[in-house]
């Protein structure tokens, strides 16, 4: 028979520690049996602290009860089915109440038991009859509706010197020769959970009926990774050498542990030399981190681990006797609360940085002057067209759309000056077809520098129409024997100490417009 | 169109950059001699580099620059993916009607070490038909194989006078009014950095009115990011959560490098001394921690947990 079992406590007597909760729970009973209804009662403590236990005392005190725990599937249909109906009806032999316990309500899943929580909230409203829920985590999402509810009573972890006193009367009892040393140690190690102090017990003890520390230390802990948040709230509680080393032992990211000490520094220690002091070590740690990286030399780790670690840990002054909520990195949530604003800024930087031939980083740089900027519609304009922005990414600068007035006018002005270039360009073509006689002439050293600027940029601007290549295609074939020549030219074109070299422009336009596609 | 000021008036010729004529003067000769050694531009923020890059690639490869020219921001696309997918693709093709084939990698020294070793790789075995223009802030950052294969260009910063020179250009061609303490002192916030002078320039005269020293004081400190000032001020009064949210939220959310604040947190202490705000001797503590969260950034350290602590040394 399993121990945890055997030993289960039967009365209100038996149940060690939480003494005033138990008192609270033994009045909760007799308003009940005085036939005056309480609120639902809602046990919330760590594991085997004896939630249940306590439950099943309870449950003795009436005729019957009705059991539902997390192996059971909990959805609001077989929640109102087995319970529901129960909970609203009356027994018919006048006072005696039914107990309904609902075990582990926090490990109710959202979709597996879709609707649980909400069906419990139902009972509790309805129910005649006296109920009892057990859960761990104080802080579940999923008891938030249910708590202003309930009559929460908080059950503690069990003192190491009440489990302590409980494992000797068990190994007395069991008739095991015990070394005293190494029931402390059980008592120790199994922080404030009972039931994994007596399994363990019962699992070393095995058959050779005695306990030493020697057996002891063969079976580990309960779970060898404490989580992540011991090892942090250990660090920042304690000042010992072997408890902070113990407690850098855990199976997570490093750098996240690292994350999570910063994060609760200055929620823990309260001092502004300390917070300096331990925000010196994980600099020092980061540091190291970041040689580990980049020089791929893993052993520099175990020099970060030992300043977030014991660095930390000693920057203070003696430790604090108080309660701190340990919380996750804030610097995480944040970066997943503001995902879609940062998609949004590396979209326009990513754009900022090919059209503004800029790194990503300068470009955000950017961002404030833009702001300003942006207020002026043409300005705005200009610039939005140019980066190519949406309407989203415009709204990051500025509030308002960019008037259709100024953008109609915009436009009128784009196609203007597409339209100027274009003609520009076709006479020049045509002036270069029909009158190659008159290039030669304009082919002095200084007028050629301007006449060659002005044809690059329209180059680059407009690509030639199909109708224009055909024609270019043409004056080149009648030229092809001069083509070497001609490519060779291209690269001359800003060199002015020798111009006689040059090409006449004939022969550049239509050399581009072969490659210009 | 013309886009943002910055980009409507970079030069586009060589002649045309302003400030470093010496070295302008040698880039004008590979454009004569056709030919352009592995070239490595280096200097502080907006004198001119890519600007130089891009006129001398369009003056070398004339009207087939485009075809012939790759522009990566190294500092975007740094991993080692980049250079073997990317650079060695480009590398891999023949020059289009030119003698060779231009990469301009831009921000190098924000390349991974591995990643300039595979990049000294490819500017080995394309000597013959693909030149490299690199750029960076400091060639102390560059591996040594890569600096012997360059010849290295060191930009300074430009001259106040010829900044004021451009910017008043500028103002003469977007037809507005101005007052020239007014610009002057654009050049003097802009620290030597001309693209932020022009952007500057532009935020003050978006507003359409003449630009005086008041109007200008207005718009830096509208763009200048309050929060610094803020975060701050917390830190030096004790309340360290406070700042530390408001570091947060300026690097996670506004996305400000770790580069950036070290330089924001700076101005503003030296501010505070220099307005008798702050005592010497507080002055120079928190340089000293300063200085080492700068040089542990650069080492490689998060830049988020650096600055955390240094706040924590403010208190």
């Amino acid at each position: 028979m399993l121990w945890t079992e055997k030993y289960r406590p039967k009365s209100f007597k038996e149940v060690i520690g939480n003494a005033k909760q138990k008192k609270q729970v033994e009045e909760w009973v007799e308003q009940w049996q005085n036939n005056e209804p309480q609120p639902c009662l809602l046990l919330i403590g760590p594991a085997g602290t004896g939630k249940t236990s306590l439950a099943h005392i309870i449950a003795k005190e009436f005729s019957e009860y009705i059991e539902l725990n997390a192996s059971d599937k909990r959805s609001y249909d077989i929640i109102m089915n087995t319970i529901g109906e129960s909970s609203s009806t009356q027994s018919l032999f006048g006072n005696s109440h039914k107990l309904i316990i609902l075990d582990e309500i926090d490990g109710i899943h959202g979709t597996d038991d879709r609707g649980g929580t909400r069906a419990i909230g139902k009972i509790i409203k309805e129910s005649k009859h006296p109920m009892i829920m057990m859960a761990n985590d104080f802080y579940s999402k999923r008891l938030t509706s249910i708590k202003p509810k309930c009559l929460v009573i908080k059950i503690n972890k069990v003192h190491t010197n009440s489990m302590n006193a409980l494992l000797r009367k068990i190994a007395h009892t069991e008739g095991i020769q015990t070394d005293p040393e190494a029931i402390k140690a059980l008592a120790k190690q199994s922080n404030g959970d009972m039931r994994s102090a007596i399994n363990t017990l019962q699992v070393v003890v095995g058959s050779a009926n005695r306990l030493t520390l020697e057996d002891l230390n063969h079976i580990n802990k309960k779970d060898p990774r404490s989580t992540i948040f011991d090892g942090v709230g250990r660090v920042l509680k304690s000042k010992t050498f072997k408890n902070i080393k113990e407690a850098m032992r855990l199976e997570e990211d490093p750098t996240l542990v690292m994350e999570y000490i910063a994060e609760n520094i200055p929620r823990e220690y309260e001092k502004k030399h300390e917070i300096k002091k331990a925000y010196q070590m994980i600099s020092k740690a980061d540091l190291y981190f970041g040689r580990a990286r980049s020089s791929r030399n893993y052993t520099y780790w175990r020099y970060a681990s030992d300043f977030m670690g014991l660095g930390v840990s000693l920057a203070k002054d003696e430790t604090y006797k108080k309660f701190t909520k340990m919380t996750g990195s804030m610097a995480f949530s944040l970066m997943g609360k503001s995902r879609g604003k940062r998609a949004l800024r590396d979209r326009i930087a990513e754009k900022m940085s090919e059209k503004l031939h800029i790194s990503q980083s300068i470009a955000i740089s950017m961002f404030s002057q833009l702001e300003i900027i942006f207020q002026n519609d043409t300005m705005a304009y200009e610039i939005a067209d140019y980066i190519g922005l949406d309407d989203e990414e415009i709204k990051r600068f500025r509030k308002k759309k960019i008037p259709k007035k100024v953008i109609t006018a915009m436009e009128k002005k784009k196609a203007e000056i597409r339209k100027q270039k274009k003609e520009n360009r076709n006479a020049n073509i045509a002036d270069n077809l029909f009158n190659p006689t008159n290039n030669k002439t304009k082919n002095k050293p200084s007028e050629e520098k301007g006449k060659k600027e002005e044809k690059k940029e329209i180059n680059e601007e407009v690509k030639p129409t199909n109708e224009n290549k055909e024609k270019q295609k043409k004056t080149n074939k009648n030229k092809t024997t001069e083509k070497n020549k001609g490519q060779r030219s291209l690269f001359d074109v800003d060199k002015k100490k020798n111009p006689e070299k040059k090409e006449t422009p004939v022969r550049d336009k239509g050399q581009t417009s072969l490659f210009n596609f | 169109m013309n886009g943002p000021w910055v980009e409507k008036y970079r030069p586009q010729k060589l002649e045309d950059v302003v400030g470093q004529k010496h070295i302008i003067e040698r880039l004008e000769k590979y454009v004569n001699e056709e030919s352009m050694p592995n070239l490595m531009f280096t200097g502080p923020a907006g004198v001119g580099k890519t600007t130089s890059a891009l006129a001398l690639v369009k003056s070398v490869l004339g009207e087939y620059w485009r075809q012939n020219f790759l522009e990566l921001n190294a500092s975007d696309a740094r991993g080692i993916e980049t250079v073997r997918t990317n650079i060695k693709e480009f590398c891999r093709l023949k020059p289009v009607g030119t003698p060779f084939r231009i990469v301009f990698l831009d921000e190098v020294d924000n390349m991974t070490k591995d990643a300039q070793h595979a990049l000294r790789r490819e500017m080995e075995m394309y000597t013959k038909t693909v030149s490299f223009i690199l750029s960076c802030n400091y060639s102390s950052k560059i591996i040594d194989p890569i600096q012997s294969r360059t010849a290295i260009f060191r930009f300074t910063p430009i001259k106040s006078e010829d900044i004021v020179n451009r910017l008043e250009y500028i103002a003469k061609e977007e037809n507005f009014e101005y007052e020239l303490p007014a610009i002057e002192s654009i050049v003097y916030f802009a620290e030597g950095d001309m693209r932020k002078s022009i952007n500057i320039l532009q935020a003050s005269a978006s507003e359409g009115e003449k630009i005086t020293e008041d109007s200008l004081y207005d718009v830096i400190s509208k763009a200048k990011p309050k929060d610094i000032t803020d975060m701050i001020t917390k830190a030096l009064s004790g309340d360290f959560m406070g700042a530390r949210n408001l570091l947060r939220e300026v690097m996670v959310l506004q996305g400000t490098s770790g580069e950036d604040m070290v330089n924001q947190i700076y101005q503003e202490i030296s501010k505070r001394a220099f307005e008798d705000k702050m005592s010497s001797e507080v002055y120079i503590d928190l340089i000293e921690s300063l200085a080492q969260t700068d040089f542990r950034i650069r080492e490689g350290a998060n830049p988020r947990i650096q600055l955390e602590a240094l706040l924590a040394q403010f208190l």
